[in-house]
């Protein structure tokens, strides 16, 4: 009796930790059996890659907790550097930034008034802001790339502080303020009791419609952000890139044991399931596997991630 | 007689007449304003002709993931499957038209058996699972054919010229293109009307409900999944006749945009909910606006935002208050 509660204690807790526990496992393994994976470049290299997603999957997690999804980070990411790159070329850094930062956190607040206001899908929704914020835009650099010359600004993509890249800091600072926020704010337990049952959470009296319009919004100042640390990184704004950065945060979400149903997810399982892409990318590239397989081995990876991270709930039917 | 006519425009199962009515007034309203602004062009019998054409492959793609969203799911995978049987059928035509064919269309059946098997058995979400298929299926045509685009066989031979001939020609007047989706349309609509097709709309409607009704649920989902890979291919065969080559790179639209459709065909992402005609309406409604745009030379450059807004006052306007 006490052996198989024992049992199944452990179960429920590799459950919970299976993707910081995957990673430990993985870095163990690189370190051992790939050439160059544990130096300096190659890991500073992975944190100033994966920092954007990082900051996109933690907008993300918050969505898929209430049981939303937002496809709108890709090209969110996208107008974010277009709309700082072309502010900041005529009125300076500051003016560029807070533009940037306020025209994405608008478009989230209309995602956020759709699925909350309307009867209408958050795939749609964010699908239709997914082309809006493309085509914005596109017509605002007219389709054309536009460099930026402020040297201060590439700081928070290109610069390191003690070795460390600054954008992975600013990540780790965002993970401790977002984990506070969702662990021990009222508001945060609002959030994962929408996602495990919307109608409880109505009749408990909470205004459901505003969390939702919350987590679009939080999400869509998280892509921002990230948007800023990807145009800082390439010193210019891309209205054609970023496309398909949101398949990567729901994939790090989902491998870091969300569950798109909504309800179970954690900031610590969302940033292992971004860095484990990060690894397992970086050891591809530096074992020299071809490209052409990779997407495949990443594919059985998250296979394999959702099939043995997902801890249902007992007594809980799903489709 | 009366009956059987009455009976073969009788609308599917599962579905609401006012819902279609909303959505067909859309589509309705959208090609009076596409004749108006373009004086008269977009009637032109060459002009639609143009658009069914072009049309085609997501018009099958669309019918592919309509039967999955009735299940309750999602397919992203649908692309994928288009983009590895192109490759297939260029590659393995040295064995004879039919046999490439078959081989692609099998290769899809089972790539779409293993998204089924690990959502229905695993009870994984289907998104997650298409989603990783997805990357799998494209990485795989890419070994296939190394990663470019081919136009020749392993042999080195030539693409047949029947099949590179087909989508060009015509019988009894109407383009083959437009001819299989017809036939594919009149196929589904008809199985959605079989037992079987009821079954789809019950595990969508309330999937415990089939189980304990003694529906053999588990099989009939696969199934789906069998049967919406099985389309996507056949949007392959007409891909390689149109364009002459198999590109394991194309159809990354193919999803969302297939979506999109059926979402504003009135299907609800619960399952349970939609029907064949109104996912073909909600196909026309983004490929008349896709005409309008391109007929007025409206830059490229703004055609995503617009196309978005479309979606959502199109999604917008067919939401009607439901039971959450």
């Amino acid at each position: 009796m006490n052996k198989s509660l024992n049992i199944s204690r452990t179960l429920v807790w590799l459950g919970r930790y299976s993707a910081p526990v995957a990673l430990v496992l993985l870095f163990i393994f690189g370190a051992a059996a790939v050439p160059n994976f544990v130096s300096e470049r190659n890991l500073t290299a992975v944190l100033f890659q994966y920092s954007v997603i990082g900051f996109l999957a933690l907008g993300q997690l918050l969505v898929i907790l209430t049981g939303g999804i937002d496809l709108s980070q890709g090209s969110m990411v996208a107008l974010t550097s277009i709309v700082t790159s072309v502010v900041m070329s005529r009125y300076g850094l500051a003016a560029g930034v807070i533009c940037g930062l306020t025209m994405t956190t608008l478009l989230g607040v209309m995602n956020g008034l759709l699925v909350s206001r309307t009867k209408m899908p958050a795939f749609i929704v964010t699908l239709g802001m997914l082309g809006i914020a493309r085509g914005l835009a596109m017509l605002i650099a007219n389709a054309k790339p536009v460099p930026i010359k402020e040297a201060g600004f590439a700081v928070i993509g290109k610069g390191t502080f003690l070795g460390i890249p600054i954008s992975a800091l600013l990540l780790a600072a965002a993970c401790v303020i977002i984990h506070y926020f969702l662990t021990q704010r009222r508001l945060g337990r609002y959030i994962y009791a929408v996602g495990s049952s919307e109608d409880c959470t109505i009749l408990s009296g909470v205004n459901v419609q505003n969390v939702k319009l919350l987590v679009y919004s939080l999400s869509a100042l998280l892509t921002a952000i990230g948007g800023l640390i990807w145009s800082a990184r390439l010193t210019s704004g891309s209205p054609i890139g970023g496309s398909g950065y949101e398949m990567e945060s729901i994939a790090a979400v989902v491998v870091g044991g969300g569950d798109l149903f909504g309800g179970q997810g954690t900031v610590l399982g969302t940033l292992s399931g971004v860095l484990i892409f990060g690894v397992i990318n970086s050891m591809l590239n530096l074992a020299e596997i071809s490209p052409f397989w990779q997407g495949t081995l990443k594919g059985i990876l998250i296979l394999l991630a959702v099939s043995f991270s997902l801890v249902r709930r007992p007594g809980e039917s799903k489709r | 007689m009366k009956a059987l006519i009455q009976n073969a425009f009788k609308i599917d199962p599962g579905s609401d007449k006012r819902d279609l009515a909303k959505t067909v007034l859309i589509l309705l309203g959208l090609m009076v304003m596409a004749t108006i602004l373009s004086k008269g062009i977009f009637l032109d019998l060459n002009n639609i002709i143009n658009l069914l054409n072009q049309n085609a492959i997501l018009i099958l793609v669309a019918l592919a993931q309509f039967l999955i969203i009735l299940t309750g799911g999602i397919d992203l995978s649908v692309g994928a499957i288009t983009a590895i049987s192109s490759v297939v059928i260029v590659l393995f035509q040295d064995l004879g038209l039919g046999t490439a064919i078959g081989l692609a269309v099998l290769i899809s059946m089972l790539l779409g058996m293993v998204s089924g098997v690990l959502v229905t058995y695993r009870k994984l979400p289907s998104f997650v699972v298409t989603l990783a298929m997805m990357q799998i299926i494209y990485s795989l045509s890419k070994v296939l054919c190394g990663g470019a685009a081919v136009y020749n066989t392993l042999g080195g031979g030539e693409i047949n010229e029947k099949l590179l001939g087909f989508f060009g020609g015509s019988f009894l007047g109407i383009p083959n293109p437009i001819l299989v989706c017809i036939a594919v349309v009149i196929l589904i609509s008809l199985f959605m009307r079989t037992s079987y097709g009821h079954f789809i709309y019950a595990i969508g409607g309330n999937y415990n409900t089939a189980y304990f009704s003694g529906l053999p649920v588990r099989y009939v989902k696969v199934s789906v999944y069998i049967l919406s890979a099985l389309i996507s291919s056949i949007a392959a065969i007409l891909f390689v006749s149109r364009v002459g080559m198999g590109d394991p790179n194309t159809g990354q639209w193919l999803p969302l945009d297939s979506i999109a459709a059926v979402t504003i065909g009135g299907a609800s992402f619960s399952g349970g909910v939609g029907t064949v005609a109104g996912t073909i309406v909600g196909l026309f409604i983004l490929s008349v606006l896709n005409n309008i745009m391109s007929l007025l030379n409206v830059p490229p450059t703004i055609q995503p935002a617009i196309k978005g807004a479309v979606i959502l006052i199109a999604v917008y306007l067919n939401s009607r208050k439901k039971q959450s």
